[in-house]
């Protein structure tokens, strides 16, 4: 299969480590990779803090660049909840675009989705001996409906313990200008989760978005826990490896 | 001051078109409703709901039966609570037969709340000074526990509601499965009455620091008789 | 009313160093959620019953002209005197009215969102009359002068030995901090009450408009008795409060108890089709409706909003939201506080100076949404008022400048990767072991509490096509 990779904003900026091993493990897969030049940001920044008509003109960039793509995954279920979710809202007034949205809609993923439900391949054979828990995000969780499909992958992952953690539920605070908007809540809301990874005893918190794991370990590393913080790409990426 | 012609039409402005003055379609509702197989499995999964909710209660089938749980509960505190007050059994005008014989042969005279004052006011106090108010019920609900009773001129609101303690009534044949079955024949007495109590347990709140305490403004104690034919 | 004097800012910097409240909002939360998941498991299909749940409340207030005006009817008929109010001071003066005809001296009443809505208390009490809140939290804050911190448990946020210590100087001497006594008390000190109270008034959970009936459930019995012993009764109910006839009562009774607090029914549902008939031996003669609008009808003719007229008052929404759990309800500063508070307060109140920071009272994290029981997306009516505010310019100007930038270079890939070479090296001076740890604001909202990464010495669109170069 052609995939055409959705390298976000905030990945592209700070964790291009994640987009690479993304692409990696995808052409371990047999898969032909590209990544569609133009493409920036789903527009969810602006459209979350009301600035509808500057994330459409992000969005319509975004829906461009990947116009003549087969199969569109990204290592965010915030940014993909974004298009499925939002999109259709956003263009609704804009017939062409609108169309185009859906288009996108149907053959965009995010990164767990893709491999677990379209590739059937929860188990990409990788080994790694650690203790780990696992934060659901909210986006992908409640808005993209991805259960299963992070679980699964990391089951199958080789000497891999996974913990439960407590409340895992809880927002962890990031909320993209939340996080800067309204600090100080943002602020009590990662120390909790915070607190929860402690507890779990694990040594590596995992995740399917670079948003919030950038917020806990950024707390973490404030506070002096020596917790690492992965995202699930950079954990298979490094079990796979020989 | 706005009259209800303008009120109801400028909601039918802001929804854009006229007053409908046809009823609407009801929308089609499809839930799956919780239902047992008979009457038996209703009157024991009632009773153990019942029961869940901090309520007494017992199956009867005869007077005997009918004596011997009101003495388990009460012993001869009735007989003391008479010495004080006559009327501190407060009732409806009519309850069961069979209630109304194991009253009589305990000795604990029943005062009829209709008829313990022709003043409205002074029934409250009476009702507020009483031990027990008893009543019948109209319609069980197993799934909930909860007894049903309509308001009507023989029957007061304020007796399961005033005193410390209430004990209901109920034949074993009126207790149904859901509310939803409840409510269906609510619907079908056509106007309601004005007051339908449904009661599910003894009073309770939470409201401090989220610690369950029972009794703060209604019953404290709450009994009910399933007559079983 | 202290709070109401304060800043968004000092009300949460208050909550947030008040622990005693943080820790009894979580456990009041973390209990009521998990007894709705008890309640709804048990139920067997949640889902099919949110769904009726929902289509109940669209089609309700897709109709609630008609289904209105039939209640209004119905009410009628039977000599109830029904008063509609535009604005919560029109509700307010056909109350006083009401009460002043009656030369009512004490008013008791029973849990009502909508008289906190037109802050009746304050109202009555000015023009020299008692009224006592007959619930036994609402009773707490009346005494502390406080607005509710939870719509369902109104005082969550006083420790027992606060309330002991409100009490005191009405039981003129000092009571144990038990909960037994405490409520032992409430029922001494409310029984006299009862038994005196001139004028009754009550809240609506439902008003059935085939029958003209108005639906109640407490807990306590208090609303049995505001609505049974008083000779007048008045009901405050919001006009989005109906459902069409006992069909769909079941159905909302059954979502509404279970997600409150995760019981199968409250203890005590009342259903009362006013006024008493004439034979009955007991009940209110007189029976007052009033039906706030309050810019209700606003929020019916948006159909951006309209949605949030769905909503049944169960609190679920507040019992999983993060910030609700971090803050408590006072910090919001509203009335109505949680996320269906943050919805509805702006839409109301239209204000959006003083209310204007309510939708950004959320991580947009969606667990209101998934947890309201008739489906209400209340985190994208957030995004959505949010947008309107943005729209109508209340924004600050920086805030704009700063989205038309995003815009900008956020459509503009090759153009971005020059800013980005350029943050990476503006970065230095803050970046300590490969993590900036300081910077100017907004940045510094974030530094303050949290470490952050160092922008990459190449963004993955360079390195990729560095690599692509190479092959």
């Amino acid at each position: 299969m052609k995939v055409s990779l959705f390298a976000t904003c905030l990945t592209n900026a700070f964790y291009p480590e994640v987009d690479l091993t993304m692409a990696k493990i995808l052409k371990h897969l047999g898969h032909t990779v590209d990544v569609p030049e133009g493409q920036v940001c789903c527009g969810q920044i602006a459209f979350n803090s009301g600035y509808v008509d500057d994330a459409r003109e992000v969005a319509r960039t975004l829906i461009n660049s990947f116009e003549r793509s087969e199969v569109v995954v990204g290592p965010s279920g915030s940014c993909i909840a974004m298009i499925h979710h939002y999109y259709p809202t956003l263009f609704e007034k804009e017939p062409v675009y609108l169309k185009k949205a859906e288009n996108l809609i149907q053959k965009s993923y995010e990164f767990s989705q893709f491999v677990v439900d379209v590739l059937k391949q929860p188990d990409l054979g990788a080994h790694y001996k650690a203790k780990a828990t696992y934060h659901p995000s909210c986006h992908a969780t409640r808005l993209l409906g991805i259960g299963e499909a992070p679980l699964k992958l990391l089951q199958n992952v080789k000497g891999l313990e996974l913990l439960p953690l407590p409340e895992s539920q809880l927002c962890c605070g990031f909320g993209g200008t939340f996080s800067v908007k309204m600090p100080k809540i943002s602020e009590a809301m990662v120390a909790e989760k915070a607190q929860h990874v402690l507890e779990s005893g694990a040594d590596i918190l995992l995740g399917l978005d670079m948003g919030c794991l950038m917020n806990i370990s950024g707390y973490l590393e404030k506070i002096n826990k020596p917790v690492k913080t992965m995202h699930i790409i950079q954990l298979l990426g490094e079990g796979i490896k020989p | 001051m706005t009259t209800t012609k303008d009120f109801i039409n400028g909601l039918s402005s802001k929804l854009g078109r006229p007053t409908p003055t046809k009823a609407p379609t009801p929308v089609e509702i499809s839930v799956p409703q919780y239902r047992l197989s008979n009457t038996e499995e209703r009157v024991s999964i009632f009773l153990q709901n019942w029961h869940a909710l901090g309520g007494k209660g017992a199956i009867v089938r005869s007077e005997n039966d009918l004596l011997q749980s009101l003495q388990e509960w009460f012993r001869d505190q009735p007989i003391n609570w008479i010495k004080e007050n006559k009327l501190a059994l407060l009732a409806w005008d009519m309850l069961p037969t069979i209630a109304e014989s194991a009253f009589s042969s305990l000795n604990w005279p029943l005062t009829r709340y209709t008829q313990s004052s022709l003043n409205i006011r002074d029934r409250y106090s009476i009702a507020a000074q009483a031990e027990l108010g008893v009543t019948g019920s109209d319609w069980g609900i197993a799934l909930s526990g909860t007894i049903v009773m309509n308001s009507n001129p023989l029957r007061g609101r304020a007796i399961s509601l005033l005193p410390p303690r209430h004990l209901a009534f109920i034949e074993a044949a009126k207790i149904r499965n859901n509310l939803f079955e409840v409510l269906h024949e609510v619907s079908a007495l056509g106007t309601p009455p004005a007051a339908i109590e449904m009661i599910s347990g003894p009073s309770r709140t939470s409201d401090i620091e989220m610690d369950l305490s029972i009794g703060v403004h209604g019953p404290i104690e709450v009994y009910v008789v399933v007559i079983q034919d | 009313m202290t709070m109401y004097n304060l800043t968004t800012d000092q009300r949460v910097d208050e909550a947030l160093a008040n622990n005693f409240l943080r820790q009894a909002t979580r456990r009041a939360t973390d209990r009521l959620r998990n007894n709705k998941y008890k309640a709804a498991d048990e139920l067997g299909n949640w889902e099919e019953w949110r769904g009726a749940g929902e289509t109940i409340r669209k089609h309700v207030i897709a109709n609630l002209d008609y289904y209105l005006n039939q209640l209004i009817e119905q009410m009628e008929k039977r000599g109830v005197h029904v008063h509609l109010a535009k604005t919560p001071a029109d509700a307010v003066g056909i109350v006083r009215k009401i009460v002043h005809e009656q030369e009512a001296k004490n008013v008791l009443k029973s849990k009502s969102m909508i008289s906190e809505e037109i802050h009746l208390n304050h109202a009555l009490e000015k023009d020299g009359v008692a009224v006592v809140e007959t619930d036994l939290g609402e009773y707490i804050i009346q005494i502390a002068g406080e607005p509710p911190s939870h719509i369902i448990v109104p005082a969550m946020h006083k420790t027992r030995q606060q309330v002991a210590d409100l009490f005191e100087p009405i039981a003129g001497h000092a009571l144990s901090s038990d909960t037994p006594t405490l409520t032992r008390f409430v029922r001494l000190q409310m029984r006299e009450q009862f038994l005196r109270g001139d004028i009754g008034i009550t809240g609506c959970n439902f008003a059935v408009a085939e029958t003209g009936s108005i639906v109640m459930v407490t807990n306590e019995g208090n609303g049995r008795m505001v609505s049974t012993l008083p000779r007048v009764q008045i009901t405050l109910m919001g006009m989005e409060r109906i459902v069409p006839s006992f069909r769909e009562l079941d159905v909302l009774l059954n979502l509404l108890a279970r997600s409150a607090t995760g019981q199968r029914l409250s203890s005590y549902t009342t259903i009362l089709t006013p006024p008493k008939h004439s034979a009955d031996s007991d009940g209110p003669e007189e029976y007052h409706l009033v039906i706030l609008d309050h810019n209700r009808s606003e929020i019916l003719g948006d159909e951006l909003f309209r949605t949030a007229l769905n909503c049944i008052r169960c609190g679920a929404c507040f019992n999983v939201c993060p910030v609700y759990r971090q803050l408590g309800g006072h910090a919001y500063g509203s009335v109505y506080s949680g996320p269906i508070g943050s919805v509805i307060t702006p839409l109301l109140e239209k204000d959006w100076k003083k209310w204007g920071h309510l939708p950004y009272f959320s991580s947009l994290c969606g667990a209101c949404s998934e947890a309201c029981p008739v489906r209400i997306p209340l985190h994208d009516l957030l995004v959505k008022l949010r947008m309107r505010k943005t729209q109508s310019g209340h924004t600050p100007q920086v805030e704009q400048h700063i989205f038309k930038a995003y815009r900008y270079f956020f459509s503009r890939e090759k153009t971005l990767r020059r800013v980005l070479r350029i943050g990476a090296h503006l970065q230095r001076p803050f970046v300590r072991n490969h993590r900036i740890s300081g910077g100017p604001p907004p940045l510094s909202n974030w530094t303050k509490s949290r470490t952050l990464p160092m922008v990459a010495a190449k963004p993955f669109m360079q390195v990729w096509a560095d690599l692509k170069n190479k092959r």
